[in-house]
């Protein structure tokens, strides 16, 4: 075959195509070194008018009946933004803090994520606030507990907004939302929310992404080998088994991980006794099933079912799980483990030696318990899916999760 | 098909494609009934020219173009009017049965695409595919719609044109030309699936040469992969670690691109020796470390007289993943370093009556989809996967121009649950 030899024209376009071809491949793949700032960096600005309401709203006790609790008592730093516990079983509320709550204050860190209770393709119930997802959202969710009569118990929205009147920044709310404010109760409250919800979202500290997990992700430190040997494990289907739940890696747009999945799980925690409202033996805390407005009553298969927390600052948290059993993260871990291989260390035993296990359930409900994914799949008598080594390594690489203070 | 060529030089373009495909189709590939498509539709298009010519040659004045409402099948040449559009697709419904576990038989309309392509004038065109897979794409249903290729190309000097757009990578011998009537078995080969993810596309510019040596060079600048896409939690890495994290130009992160290049030699009528290159960044500044996919491949086919013999070797390449592993330790699918296959293919014409045409073959792969993992460390460093080696036995029946049955065996040598028998009906025009 023989063709025409290129053409003056044709070279012209092969120069300008090789000029083209070059500043492409200039571009391409070069530089592409240390990652930008990008989701996971955080930077320390300054809140809005809005936020900073929010910020001193939610440190101001005067706004509960008591006059000594705030949102901060319930969510304090040094736990991660979770319950502080510094004494009883949860937090001491009502009107003179002589009430014990019913469930653990959940940590309000790393909440920004988090969506409206729903459920996803699989019919999975996912999202929502508080641990039965009771609340839309973060500003729904802020205005809750200020009524909460074992909480900060105020017993009208009139009396809260009389309290926010004679706080020193009323002027500053005034400023923002309005002269006549305060003198619409309702709206006010509103503005409130809104107010809290502004300060979660915008306040750095609640979203800091600074712990050493963190930085490891950035890629500025390594991770010790028993943290290593612990993240392994974590991940391990056939070993903790914690990421299925609690997710580890970075998402596909770059974001950094929330290690939760926002879901819900009935894991069969033992009863708390140490609660005062399980004095009564044919009280049961059902989460998600009865929950408040009772749109969840119908399904029975949700009962016993709580929200997957985020594990991020869970080693700085003093209680765990909606009940507050257990007070020790080893513990914790070795609940996780043990539950199905040596029931008999968990749940007590009923007057025919038999063990009560699952026993914050009334049994008719107990077979919402996952007994299917690791590492509850195992029988009494088969060894656990972690070691006591294992969860030396496994609560080195949790407290990597801690943000930095 | 020995059609006499005009010499008339503005013509001479198109005849070098047409020449080519001619040699291909005399050499009786297993392609032959989709070459001569393909002939055909080069005739109409010549013949659209020698109209135009007449008309320059009578200095008529310029015509405007011809209105491109004739979306026709073109299997004969056409009156220029309709040669402008062309309507073309291709179909695979296949039906697959494990031996030991009947439960798992399968029967699925593995993909329906529409193809047309439009000739704006002698030198530029475009060409779109559109892809339905699994029957059915809802939210409730496994299907799938998706854009195949969407490209422009533009002929700028008798040898080289240029494409740019959405368009299939050139590399192997399937990619390119993945219609059922193209390839034996039912269904395509390991090597080109788990290795080479078939169907890959990307978006981007490439120049195609067509040499008078009889090579083909095509290369350019295009997206690439998206490593952040990898789930460790997921088998799909495993089953095809590039095929887990290619983008398909939806969305695709572009922050690098990547380059690619392929030669194919056809210089000697029957025999294609081919090699070629991809390579490029795939974090996109989203992770701390930065990390480049390289694949390659060699390829050969030889189709002296009934026989239709094929070989080709592919390897793949992941830097750095002992830091982008790192924080998945312990999950199920981490992100190998390397990954391989090759295959050896043998086809014979052993029959042929009127349209009908009957050829055997008999396959052999061997791949590995982490055939290395980078050091992590003691306990952590995953262990590289072992090589699946599987035969195919079959053979494909053509009972008309452009479609074909096929049957076939395959027996895996690792997971022996996966031995299973296939059958399928395709057809392309």
């Amino acid at each position: 075959m023989r063709y025409r030899s290129p053409s003056t024209r044709s070279t012209g376009y092969m120069a300008a195509l090789a000029t083209l071809l070059a500043l492409a491949l200039q571009a391409c793949g070069g530089g592409s070194s240390a990652p930008e700032t990008g989701p996971g960096e955080t930077t320390d600005g300054a809140l809005s008018a809005r936020a900073s309401l929010g910020k001193q709203i939610f440190h101001d006790a005067s706004l509960s009946a008591s006059g000594r609790q705030s949102c901060a008592s319930c969510h304090a730093a040094e736990t991660g933004n979770a319950g502080p516990r510094s004494t009883g079983v949860t937090e001491p509320g009502g009107v003179a803090l002589e009430l014990q709550g019913g469930r653990t204050s959940p940590s309000i860190r790393y909440l920004a994520g988090n969506k409206a209770f729903g459920f996803d393709a699989e019919g999975t119930p996912n999202g929502g606030f508080f641990w039965d997802g009771r609340a839309a959202s973060l500003q729904d969710q802020a205005g809750k507990p200020f009524f909460n009569p074992k909480e900060m118990a105020n017993a009208s929205t009139e009396e809260l907004i009389a309290r926010l009147a004679k706080a020193p920044y009323a002027p500053a709310f005034q400023q923002e939302f309005g002269a006549d404010i305060l003198r619409r109760p309702a709206d006010a409250l509103a503005r409130m929310q809104l107010a809290l919800q502004a300060f979660q979202l915008e306040d750095a500290s609640l979203r800091a992404f600074s712990s050493k997990y963190d930085e490891f992700l950035r890629g500025r430190i390594t991770l010790s080998e028993p943290e290593l040997r612990g993240l392994a494990l974590f991940n391990a289907k056939d070993k903790g088994n914690c990421a299925a739940c609690h997710p580890s890696a970075r998402g596909a747009d770059g974001s950094f991980p929330l290690f939760t999945d926002f879901s819900y799980d009935a894991l069969g925690v033992p009863r708390n006794t140490a609660l005062a409202q399980n004095a009564d033996p044919s009280f049961y805390d059902l989460g998600l099933c009865a929950r408040e407005g009772g749109d969840m009553a119908a399904r029975r298969d949700l009962c016993g079912a709580f929200k997957v927390p985020s594990l991020r600052n869970v080693a700085l948290r003093k209680a765990f799980f909606h009940n507050g059993r257990f007070t020790d993260l080893r513990e914790v871990l070795s609940f996780y483990v043990q539950r199905d291989v040596a029931p008999e260390k968990w749940y007590p035993r009923l007057p025919d030696g038999s063990i009560d296990k699952f026993n914050d359930l009334p049994v008719e409900l107990r077979g919402n318990v996952n007994v299917s994914e690791g590492p509850y799949n195992r029988r009494p008598g088969q060894a656990p899916a972690l070691s006591e080594a294992e969860i030396d390594d496994l609560l080195a690489f949790l407290r990597t999760l801690s943000d930095a203070r | 098909m020995n059609k006499k060529l005009s010499r008339t030089p503005l013509l001479h373009t198109l005849s070098l494609s047409l020449m080519l495909a001619i040699g291909t189709a005399q050499a009786q590939t297993p392609a032959e009934q989709e070459l001569l498509r393909r002939v055909d539709q080069l005739a109409a298009e010549l013949a659209k020219l020698r109209t135009e010519l007449a008309q320059l040659q009578q200095q008529a004045p310029t015509q405007p173009s011809a209105p491109a409402a004739s979306i026709a099948a073109l299997v004969e040449p056409a009156p220029a009017a309709q040669a402008r559009t062309v309507l073309g697709g291709y179909a695979e419904l296949n039906y697959n049965r494990p031996n030991n576990n009947g439960k798992d038989a399968q029967a699925d309309l593995r993909r329906l695409v529409l193809g047309v392509q439009h000739r704006f004038d002698e030198k530029t065109k475009i060409v779109t595919e559109i892809e339905v897979e699994h029957a059915v794409a809802s939210a409730g249903d496994p299907g799938e719609v998706a854009i195949e290729q969407a490209y422009v190309e533009h002929q700028f000097h008798p040898n080289w044109a240029l494409r740019g757009g959405l368009f299939l990578m050139p590399m192997g011998l399937l990619n390119e030309n993945h219609e059922p009537t193209a390839y034996y078995g039912v269904e395509r080969n390991f090597v080109e699936t788990a290795i080479i993810p078939s169907t890959w596309r990307e978006g981007g510019i490439q120049l195609v040469g067509q040499l008078d040596s009889g090579w083909t060079l095509q290369a350019g600048i295009a997206t690439g992969f998206d490593l952040n896409k990898w789930d460790a939690a997921s088998s799909e890495g495993r089953e095809s670690p590039l095929g887990a994290i290619h983008q398909e130009l939806a969305l695709a992160r572009s922050r690098d691109l990547a380059l690619f290049g392929a030669a194919n030699y056809r210089g000697i009528p029957g025999l294609l020796l081919g090699a070629s290159v991809f390579s490029g960044q795939a974090t996109h500044s989203q992770q701390a470390a930065s990390s480049r996919i390289t694949l390659w491949d060699l390829h050969a086919r030889w189709t002296p007289g009934r026989w239709d013999l094929s070989a080709l070797y592919s390897r793949g390449s992941i830097s750095n993943t002992a830091a982008l592993n790192m924080p998945l330790v312990g999950s199920d699918s981490l992100i190998p370093a390397r990954f391989d296959g090759a295959y050896l293919q043998a086809a014979y014409k052993l029959w042929e009556q009127g349209s009908y045409v009957l050829k055997p073959f008999a396959r052999w792969e061997r791949f590995n989809t982490a055939s290395r993992y980078a050091e992590l460390g003691a306990g952590l460093t995953p262990e590289a996967s072992d090589s699946e080696r599987v035969v195919t036995l079959g053979a494909n029946f053509e009972f008309a121009p452009g479609v074909v049955l096929k049957a076939d065996l395959q027996r895996f040598r690792l997971n022996k649950d996966l031995n299973r028998v296939n059958l399928g009906l395709g057809w392309s025009f």
